[in-house]
């Protein structure tokens, strides 16, 4: 298992978005999606995970109802709505841009300047 | 999009916290079983993957509660809570915050009140109408004439040229302006009921419809065929046909015609005017049977009709106006001999009538003006109050901000607690106004025929909710900013002696302008009363405590002339003889009444008495008259029996003159054998046989007016019987009589003297009790706002004030300091109160008997009163500071 990496500041809103935007998941799901998109090399902490949804859903971007779990338990699960389709979109392109230009600057070599 | 999903999700916290928190509890006990069986899968035992699962969880309760903070609910939560702290705070000092709250529901009760009747008169559009904003009401003007004597209502050929060329409006409808009292004949015994006549579109126009049977139709209103048909109005047939569901085709003998029941309005209409509520409604075209008079309907100086037109869709009132005001010059043209200068304008169709309105609003505005003092008055002491409070609470404030409340959160929290206070006076306030707005209903006299709808609908609670709220506000707000700039750190240190100079000075202003306010406020009301006491000693002329009096016209009920003489021939024998009564007699009308004839009279034998006659006022009396009223003849004799049934003034008929025409015209000389032409009389004129003492005829206030009484009397009459007794006891009696000598006649305006004097002092009576009532509450309120200062100060100065005493200052010393501090604030609060008082009260001055807004006699007696009142304010909490223990004072820190 490689390093695992501490979450950037601002970020987790982002990943509950993308893991949601696969299929309905239950809070317990989308933290084990998250690990296994990325390979367990991010580190959540388990309770910052349903304050961030409780405010995505707040917020209209996410919603939820109460289901069935694969283990036949009740469990609520979250989903994307069409604003936070949006949301994601534009989340995506802004970080996208923002790492192409933080990269950028990191990159830089001193025969460049 | 977000928007709505946060209100919505706001909206769930709000009204389903506990699903919230079963919810959240469910979801992370789910989140730690499904980690747990997991640990489990990769062979943890069972009791340790729990423990881990919660372990890796964190703390479950700052999970919640950072979750909650999402959802906003805690904002909810803050603010529940510092609606709970305030009330506990007020819970804590039920003393000072019922005073407050008791003192703040009276201003605000008094304001919704006063507020209630304006809305009732002003701005409450006709109930039960269909898009009543659509309607606009005709009224003609005099161009030559300014102010409300210039308007009009229309003559009836004046509303049919206006309804039928107009092009503004979907249609014109017309009804009575002055509903009649009509004679109902209610098997053999006659009633008095009040009828409006209408034209047949007046209900379809309205969008009324009747809740039994029909409304009128154009056909009921023909001029070539009337019907006697009439609609009763809902609380009419509910209280005097017990509601009978078979009403519908049944008739009823009004002033002596059948008419037929076609229908009952629906009880939200009452009428297009105020305090008007018609007991039925007749066609306009049934004039001339119900009243007997023939030329109404082609009669072009009778302007007794409102007309209001419904707006077409896409017209606007200016151009409606334009469009009648073009009418009117083409009815000048045609006929120019009445409607000369006549101009149309148009006014919503409101209850009070358009041009009536300024009055109105001059009336209420001033009563709204007086009781905004009284509040401001209570808001002031709940102000002061506050800012005693809240010093006393420094300590506290500055706890809370050492805890880490922000300065909103404390401005928040004082503002929460002076809303509560105001916000439950604003609840008693309108349960006051409910209770007293009855009262003051009462206060009219019993002979005015109107009944006033005061309800508090929704605009006296926006009125009522929006006055407590800004009330709370107002007074709150200084209390709150002072109390949100605390010193932590020397309050908690203990290091400040927290009576600063300037906590004080503001108190000592917001209390000078209370005592400059309430001054302002006893001085009118001292102004009122003393006008009401005028009034009352204002003698009118006549015997105001032995006479009852009647009103009767059998003329209506289209008796010949034969049948009317003898009508009151008999009823005058019958009353005469009744136990206790003296004398009986008859006059056209009483003085002081709504009723006025006027003419001019000339000295000696002329044709025409032309312009330059002097204008005297009209009575007509019977024998026996001045005998009744009790006043007394100074010269010559009293009309006989045989000049009053004279056929008629032209052939050498006599009169009585008063005193004042006396002077007038014949100054000093005896009058009695000369001559006078009264403007209307050609021919032989008049010859004086008596003078009598001068009265007052049209208002209690007036000059003496020159007045002639003639012998020669209409059928519509009022019976003035004298007693040695009281007259109450005679009402019966004479209302039995009555019935003996004919069943169909009704009386109106049964009453005594006393009874009917209350309609010429309703003025005086009204402003002086509320003005009254007013002053004392100002009294009140500043006094006991002053005792509150003073005491505060006292308390804050407890260790100077031992100091002082510790150094050897005598008591009288600690007196005058103390007290000379309130004396100071009441002095200057006394002259600003006066200076304003001269410029204030001239609004008042037509209102007012005998005595001038500037009385210096009043102005000294209340700034002495007042002075005393303040002392005495003073001097209670100041022996408190005479009681002060130097020891205790200074080891007090």
């Amino acid at each position: 298992m490689d390093k695992q990496l501490d979450l950037l500041q601002g970020t987790l809103d982002m990943l509950i978005l993308k893991a949601v935007s696969l299929g309905p998941l239950h809070g317990y799901g989308i933290l084990l999606r998250i690990q296994q998109i990325s390979k367990e090399r991010l580190e959540i902490q388990q309770g910052s995970l349903y304050p961030a949804l409780y405010r995505l859903e707040h917020q209209g971007w996410i919603a939820s109802e109460w289901g069935e779990s694969e283990n036949k338990r009740k469990a609520k699960y979250y989903r994307l709505t069409a604003a936070g389709k949006r949301r994601l979109r534009a989340e995506t392109e802004n970080w996208n841009s923002m790492a192409d230009v933080i990269a950028g600057i990191l990159g830089t070599k001193p025969e460049e300047i | 999009m977000t928007f709505w999903s946060r209100l919505r999700s706001w909206r769930r916290v709000i009204l389903d916290r506990s699903r919230l928190e079963n919810d959240m509890d469910a979801e992370l006990r789910f989140h730690v079983e499904a980690f747990a069986r997991d640990l489990v899968g990769n062979g943890m035992e069972r009791q340790e993957a729990m423990r881990r699962a919660r372990l890796e969880f964190g703390g479950i309760e700052r999970t919640k509660e950072e979750c909650r903070d999402a959802r906003g609910a805690n904002l909810l939560e803050s603010w529940s809570q510092d609606l709970g702290y305030g009330l506990r705070m007020l819970r804590k000092n039920p003393g000072s915050t019922a005073a407050v709250v008791l003192a703040l529901a009276l201003g605000i009760g008094l304001n919704t009140t006063v507020f209630s009747f304006v809305n009732a008169l002003l701005l409450r559009p006709p109930t039960g109408v269909e898009a009543p904003d659509k309607l606009l009401q005709l009224w003609l003007h005099n161009r030559g004439t300014s102010g409300i004597e210039g308007y009009l209502p229309v003559t009836y050929p004046d509303y049919v040229y206006y309804r039928d060329h107009n092009q503004s409006f979907t249609g014109m409808l017309a009804f009575d302006g002055d509903p009649e009292s009509v004679i109902w004949n209610r098997s053999g015994e006659g009633q008095v009921v009040l009828g409006q006549l209408v034209s047949g579109n007046f209900f379809s126009l309205l969008g009324v419809h009747a809740s039994l049977g029909r409304t009128f139709l154009p056909e009921d209103d023909q001029p070539r065929t009337p019907r006697p048909v009439v609609v009763l109005g809902h609380s009419f047939w509910q209280q005097h046909l017990g509601s009978d569901p078979q009403v519908v085709g049944k008739s009823l003998l009004l002033n002596g015609t059948s008419f037929t029941v076609i229908g009952v309005a629906p009880g939200r209409f009452s009428g297009l005017l105020v305090a008007i509520e018609p007991d039925f409604w007749a066609p306009l075209t049934a004039a001339e049977q119900i009243l007997h008079d023939a030329g109404r309907l082609t009669d072009r100086h009778g302007y007794w009709l409102f007309a209001v037109g419904r707006l077409k869709p896409g017209v606007d009132a200016p151009r409606a106006g334009s469009e009648v005001n073009l009418l009117a010059l083409l009815i000048e043209q045609e006929h120019p001999d009445t409607n000369k200068n006549l101009g149309a304008s148009v006014f919503p169709a409101t209850l009070v009538p358009g041009p009536y309105r300024g009055y109105v609003s001059a009336f209420t505005g001033l009563l709204m003006a007086v009781f905004g003092l009284v509040l401001v008055i209570a808001c002031v002491n709940a102000a002061t109050l506050l800012l005693a409070r809240a010093t006393g609470r420094a300590r506290e404030m500055a706890i809370r901000s050492a805890l880490g409340a922000g300065r909103a959160r404390l401005i928040r929290q004082m503002l929460v607690e002076s809303t509560l206070l105001s916000g439950l006076a604003g609840c008693l306030g309108v349960l006051f106004a409910y209770w007293v707005s009855p009262l003051l209903l009462a206060l009219k006299p019993a002979s005015l025929p109107i009944t006033l709808r005061v309800p508090l609908d929704w605009r006296v609670l926006l009125f009522t909710s929006l006055v407590s709220l800004s009330t709370g506000i107002v007074f709150g707000l200084t209390p709150a900013l002072r109390s949100a700039k605390v010193q932590v750190a020397p309050i908690l240190k203990d290091e400040v002696q927290s009576a600063s100079y300037r906590k004080s000075r503001l108190r000592s202003v917001l209390m000078i302008g209370e005592i400059a306010t309430c001054m302002v406020l006893l001085v009118g009301a001292a102004l009122c009363v003393g006008s009401l006491l005028n009034a009352n000693s204002i003698d009118p002329g006549f015997d105001t405590k032995h006479v009852a009096v009647a009103t009767l016209d059998p003329g209506s009920l289209g008796y010949p002339e034969a049948k009317v003489r003898g009508f009151y021939e008999q009823l005058s024998r019958q009353i005469s003889a009744l136990p206790g009564v003296s004398s009986a007699s008859f006059v056209n009308h009483l003085p002081l009444g709504t009723a006025r004839e006027q003419g001019a009279a000339i000295e000696g034998n002329h044709s025409v008495a032309g312009q330059n006659g002097v204008a005297v006022d009209v009575l007509r009396v019977a024998p026996g008259y001045f005998e009744t009223m009790g006043i007394s003849l100074l010269r010559g004799r009293d009309f006989l029996p045989r000049e009053s049934r004279a056929p008629g003034e032209a052939s050498g008929g006599v009169a009585i003159i008063n005193d004042a025409m006396a002077r007038k015209l014949w100054s000093g000389q005896d009058p009695v054998g000369r001559r006078i032409t009264l403007g209307e009389d050609t021919g032989l004129g008049l010859e004086i046989i008596g003078v009598v003492k001068t009265g007052k005829y049209r208002t209690l206030g007036e000059e003496p007016i020159p007045l002639v009484y003639l012998p020669r009397l209409p059928g519509r009459r009022t019976l003035v019987v004298r007693t040695s007794g009281d007259p109450r006891f005679l009402l019966d009696p004479i209302r039995r009589e009555i019935q003996a000598v004919d069943a169909g006649i009704a009386a109106t305006d049964l009453e005594t003297i006393e009874q009917y004097m209350a309609l010429p002092l309703f003025p005086a009576r009204t402003i002086g009790l509320l003005l009254g009532v007013s002053g004392i509450l100002a009294l009140m309120l500043t006094s006991i706002g002053l005792c509150g200062v003073i005491s505060y100060i006292v308390s804050q100065r407890t260790h100077e004030i031992g100091l002082r005493m510790a150094l050897g200052a005598s008591q009288q010393e600690v007196l005058k300091l103390v007290v000379g501090h309130g004396l100071t604030m009441a002095s200057i609060g006394l002259a600003l109160g006066l200076a304003a008082t001269l410029g204030l009260t001239r609004f008042l001055s037509s209102l007012l008997y005998g005595i001038q807004p500037g009385d210096p006699a009043t102005l000294l007696g209340v700034s002495v009163g007042l002075i005393f009142i303040a002392s005495l304010a003073c001097y209670l909490p100041a022996r408190r500071a005479l009681s002060i223990d130097p020891i205790v004072a200074l080891r007090y820190e």
